[in-house]
């Protein structure tokens, strides 16, 4: 049976990681107009995440201003995979 | 520091999940080509496939380099068009670069090679109507795999978004260019 991530329980670090598999990479501004969240919200999940190993954060530069990229590592992969596994057997009422 | 997990309940695993999987759609769906996109890879295609074929066909040191000088407008179309896409839309997808923009899905490699082998033949035949054909053919062929590819990462962006690894393009690159040598020695005997 697959156990929930409390990295990934807050629904928007769930969503958060679930846009990024959706990409390679993606700018900062990008994700936080996704989530609808504000800069220091999205900073937070951001540095939770990477802190866990999840994501992997970068500076960078967009339209020549300077920013951060931001894209799901293979751990942060194999954890939503598992998490979302987790959350089925839930609503299948596996458990 | 993270508090224990609370463990939702069935409606809220769903809602989450789904939330979450409209998040990622909407990301994936609002990413834009840039202008003349397909068009302008086709079109490089086209030059390329060409320039092989009537390089090859000449055997000489002069049309090895046309097979060189072909693939400058490709390499120069890739790079622009996906410095334009990674601009216009703040995000990089693996997936768009190696399989629509250097072919690496299956139907667009075969459709490229199929071309290119069939405007060498027509060279050597001096059917150079045909080459130009073969060429065109290979370069709409290759943008409609490009096409058909944005459909699939539309429909699933998750399983499509990641492209091969650099090792991987590397090696096909390597492949491309002892092919080409391959054929000029041969035709050269």
């Amino acid at each position: 049976m697959a156990d929930l991530d409390r990295h990934l329980v807050a629904p928007a670090r769930l969503k958060l990681t679930t846009m990024l598999t959706a990409v390679s990479e993606v700018e900062f501004a990008v994700l936080r107009d996704g989530l609808g969240v504000s800069d220091s919200v999205l900073s937070k999940h951001v540095a939770t995440l990477a802190d866990a190993g999840y994501v992997r954060s970068r500076k960078g530069t967009h339209d020549g201003r300077r920013t951060t990229w931001v894209a799901l590592s293979p751990a942060g992969r194999k954890a939503l995979r598992n998490h979302v596994a987790a959350l089925r057997e839930i609503i299948d009422g596996l458990d | 520091m993270e508090t224990p997990a609370s463990r939702p309940t069935p409606d809220e695993a769903a809602a989450a999940l789904l939330d979450a999987a409209a998040a990622r759609d909407q990301l994936s769906h609002r990413l834009a080509l840039p202008s003349w996109f397909h068009t302008s890879i086709a079109m490089a295609i086209v030059v390329q496939t060409a320039t092989t074929a009537v390089g090859v066909a000449d055997q000489s040191a002069a049309g090895m380099g046309l097979v060189v000088a072909g693939l400058v407008p490709f390499v120069l179309v890739a790079a622009v068009q996906l410095v334009r896409f990674r601009r216009l839309n703040g995000a990089w997808v693996g997936g768009l670069a190696s399989r629509v923009v250097f072919g690496t899905d299956a139907a667009a490699s075969t459709a490229h090679l199929l071309a290119v082998g069939a405007a060498i033949w027509a060279a050597f035949e001096e059917a150079w109507w045909l080459v130009g054909l073969c060429a065109i053919a290979g370069g709409v062929a290759y943008s409609l795999c490009g096409v058909r590819w944005m459909r699939s990462y539309r429909g699933d962006p998750a399983s499509q978004s990641r492209g091969e690894s650099a090792l991987l393009l590397t090696a096909l690159g390597v492949s491309l260019f002892a092919g080409i040598a391959l054929l000029v020695v041969v035709g050269a005997r």
